[in-house]
């Protein structure tokens, strides 16, 4: 991550109070990491415009969890969205992609395809049996494709993983991939609810005054 | 923003009418009676001069290749090409099926009378190993070049490949 | 800017001379796999001077996930489902497509109540389509905001679509022998309010894109393809459409309840990026046109004919049938040899014959230009592949 982060731990563990200091340090930057995930557009097929496109426009808006920066370049990029079918063909470019990303990256797999192959598994001669036979994947999202709110699920778990997870002192731990589906019983409107409560509570805007300029919209998607 | 610059010139003729033209065209042209359109089987020989003839006759004006694509009969040991043609002037539709051997499947490219052939006939190159005389570039399509056999023939096989279990 | 003022910048943009005083060489440049603005996985190797482009040649088979050799393997009902991911943007015409012939192989009816509802869903997914295709339009162009518009109102349109089919975007609604299921009782509501909100929004499109004078200096006169190429080069839809030639199969061969309504079939006349631009604007209308006839006049009677669970089983033979998506003509080929699976299935699908006039129009133009055509040629490159 850079010349200061990696010699970080290294300089503050012998002091003493060292290690409560470097856990706060950790503290903001995974809170950093994951509010500002900025995510490669990639995209093969359907589920493209589903967790890429409909995601990123103005109704499901990307933009409320910091991740709405698509980059066209992996250079710039430190989250891989896999948004479709990998087939031979393409397995050597999606590898050298994610390997031109800089450290740390992540990897949500969208829909069935990028998990195991979906419906295309059998009888297929170039459909790739799941994304994470060519890269390690992070977070699956299934679904064919899935709905945007369920990459917002899929994204609000990786957050999770990253506040919880790596630390300056253990770097490029490696990471238990985690199913994102929702769990059996829960309804899309719990989810909208979990979404927008979440919103309410880092909210910056005033609601209020946003609700009279967005009424007219809001009449409109309720048909 | 009402004008077609390709206007109806031509009348569409019944099934019957059409391979009736097509046979005083070529003799060795025969119906084939399990299609739902008029489709006619052609000899390859005879097919060049055909195509050619089915694109300029005045009454006939098959202008578009609408889809050209195979069908492996793998137990008569011949491919069948499919060419489905759209007359855009005329409003006819005619299918023709050109049979080729399995083992040695050569046949006459018809880029130059429906540029659009370049990429079906490469299309069908790829997955069934048809060979085209006189194609500009025939290449693989859709799978890298190294790869190896032609996966729309029946008896494709490679140790990828899942069967569904039944 | 003014319209003056553009002109003048372009007319002395053309001036400048192709090979400057220090002499130039060619080289080639890969646009894609992976690039934002060849709408998927299209990979053009081209061929330029400077900025000028010399050679466009596509290189495809990155989503070639072979379809067909799945169909030969499939029954005829699973085969559908497939479907959908070709052209997952009109997803129902798919559906309706592999369904036509599958019907028509097996002798299967259906009734008017069956095709009213088909014809409705897919007139409306047409509409869906073209409101991507408009707002990703604006955003290769360089303007962003058409992409939120252009969601922000399809969206609607997929609250429609859920609350009947299930589906956002994969729908697999259209079966033989019926749609999955009967529609729901507040769809026409839906779809009036819907209409009600979108129609003057359709007006706002053509104010902040059409009469936009840069989105027009970006299109007129750029990609020209004339009639006689578009159908030597085995172009369909709006593209053939833009290039003068009024082919619509919902008027040449009415299936569904085409026939039933008034609908025009709007034509350009010079078949540049503009024509196709103008085109599927005016398509937009004629389609809430076709659905404002249809929606008030759906007959009563049962959804589905045919049992889902009942197996189809066709007899020997060669099927092929064909129907208008909003890109184009997509044939379906049906060969069986009896039995419950088929022998071959063809899908001839319009992007795949559409895309190769890229390798015309684009040729001698500049980089800029060639994606404004790939644009308004509206690439479905899952559509290509297969």
């Amino acid at each position: 991550m850079g010349l200061v982060t990696d010699n970080l731990p290294g300089a503050l563990l012998p002091l003493p109070g060292g290690g409560a200091l470097l856990t706060a340090i950790d503290q903001v930057v995974n809170w950093s990491r994951a509010n500002s995930l900025w995510p490669l557009t990639f995209g093969t097929s359907c589920c493209a415009i589903e967790v890429m496109m409909a995601t990123g426009a103005a109704r499901h808006d990307l933009a409320r969890f910091g991740a709405e920066v698509a980059r066209p370049s992996p250079r710039q990029a430190d989250l891989l969205i896999i948004a479709g079918t990998i087939v031979k063909k393409m397995a050597p470019r999606l590898r050298t992609l994610w390997e031109q990303m800089a450290e740390p990256r992540y990897v949500i797999a969208t829909g069935s395809c990028a998990i195991s192959g979906g419906p295309f598994l059998y009888h297929s001669y170039t459909t790739i049996r799941g994304a994470d036979e060519v890269i390690p994947v992070d977070v699956y999202v299934p679904g064919c494709p899935p709905r945007p709110e369920a990459l917002l699920y899929g994204l609000l778990t990786l957050q999770k993983m990253i506040r919880e997870g790596t630390t300056l002192a253990r770097p490029g731990e490696v990471r238990k991939p985690v199913l994102a589906a929702l769990p059996d019983g829960m309804t899309l409107h719990q989810v909208r609810a979990e979404i927008a409560e979440l919103v309410q509570e880092t909210a910056t805007v005033d609601r209020a005054a946003a609700a009279t300029v967005g009424a007219s919209y809001a009449s409109a998607s309720r048909v | 923003m009402a004008t077609s610059l390709l206007p109806v010139s031509g009348q569409a003729l019944d099934a019957q009418s059409l391979v009736a033209k097509i046979q005083k065209l070529c003799p060795a042209a025969q119906l084939r009676p399990d299609c739902d359109r008029p489709a006619v089987k052609v000899p390859l020989a005879h097919w060049p001069v055909l195509a050619q003839q089915l694109f300029a006759s005045a009454d006939l004006l098959f202008d578009l290749l609408e889809t050209h694509t195979a069908i492996d009969w793998v137990q008569t040991g011949q491919i069948e090409l499919v060419y489905v043609l759209t007359s855009l002037q005329c409003g006819h539709h005619l299918t023709v099926f050109v049979d080729v051997a399995r083992d040695n499947p050569v046949a006459p490219s018809l880029c130059a009378v429906w540029p659009i052939a370049q990429w079906q006939e490469r299309e069908v190159f790829d997955l069934f190993g048809v060979h085209y005389t006189d194609h500009p570039d025939l290449r693989r399509l859709f799978l890298d070049d190294d790869w190896q056999g032609f996966p729309l023939r029946k008896d494709y096989a490679d140790d990828f490949m899942l069967e569904r279990p039944s | 800017m003014n319209a003056t003022v553009a002109t003048t910048l372009r007319a002395r943009l053309d001036a400048l001379p192709s090979q400057s005083l220090l002499g130039t060489q060619e080289y080639f440049v890969n646009m894609g796999p992976q690039h934002p603005s060849t709408h998927g996985v299209l990979r053009l190797v081209l061929k330029l001077d400077g900025e000028t482009v010399h050679q466009v040649i596509p290189v495809l088979g990155y989503i070639h996930r072979g379809i067909e050799k799945i169909c030969e393997h499939s029954n005829y009902r699973q085969l559908v489902h497939l479907t959908d991911r070709m052209d997952y943007l009109s997803a129902l015409a798919n559906n309706w497509a592999a369904t036509m012939v599958v019907e028509k192989a097996a002798a299967m009816e259906t009734n008017s109540r069956i095709e009213a509802i088909r014809t409705l869903v897919t007139e409306l997914q047409r509409i869906h389509s073209h409101q991507l295709w408009w707002g990703v339009f604006g955003m290769d162009l360089g303007a962003f905001t058409p992409f939120f518009y252009g969601f922000r109102d399809r969206e609607i349109l997929t609250d429609v679509f859920e609350r009947t089919i299930g589906g956002r975007l994969t729908m697999n609604y259209i079966q033989p022998g019926g749609v999955m299921h009967d529609i729901h009782p507040e769809l026409v509501a839906d779809v009036k309010a819907f209409l009600a909100v979108f129609k003057p929004r359709l007006d706002e499109y053509e104010a902040l894109l059409s009469e936009n004078v840069i989105v027009q200096e970006r299109l007129r006169g750029v990609g020209v393809l004339t009639a006689q190429d578009a159908v030597a080069l085995g172009a369909t839809g709006p593209v053939l459409r833009a290039s003068g030639v009024a082919h619509d199969l919902r008027k040449a061969e009415p299936y569904g309840l085409y026939g039933q309504v008034a609908f025009d079939v709007p034509v350009g006349s010079r078949g540049d990026c503009w024509d196709r631009y103008a085109v599927r604007m005016q398509e937009m209308r004629q389609s809430i046109r076709i659905v404002e006839q249809l929606l008030d006049n759906i007959p009563e009677g049962k959804h589905f004919l045919v049992k889902p669970a009942a197996k189809i089983k066709v007899k020997p033979g060669v099927w092929y049938s064909h129907l208008e998506t909003a890109r184009g003509v997509l044939g379906a080929m049906l060969v069986s040899t009896g039995g419950e699976a088929p022998y071959r299935v063809h899908f001839r699908t319009p992007n795949f014959n559409n895309l190769w006039a890229v390798t015309t129009t684009a040729t001698g133009g500049r980089v800029a230009d060639l994606v404004a055509i790939l644009s308004s040629l509206d690439l479905v490159i899952p559509d290509i592949d297969r």
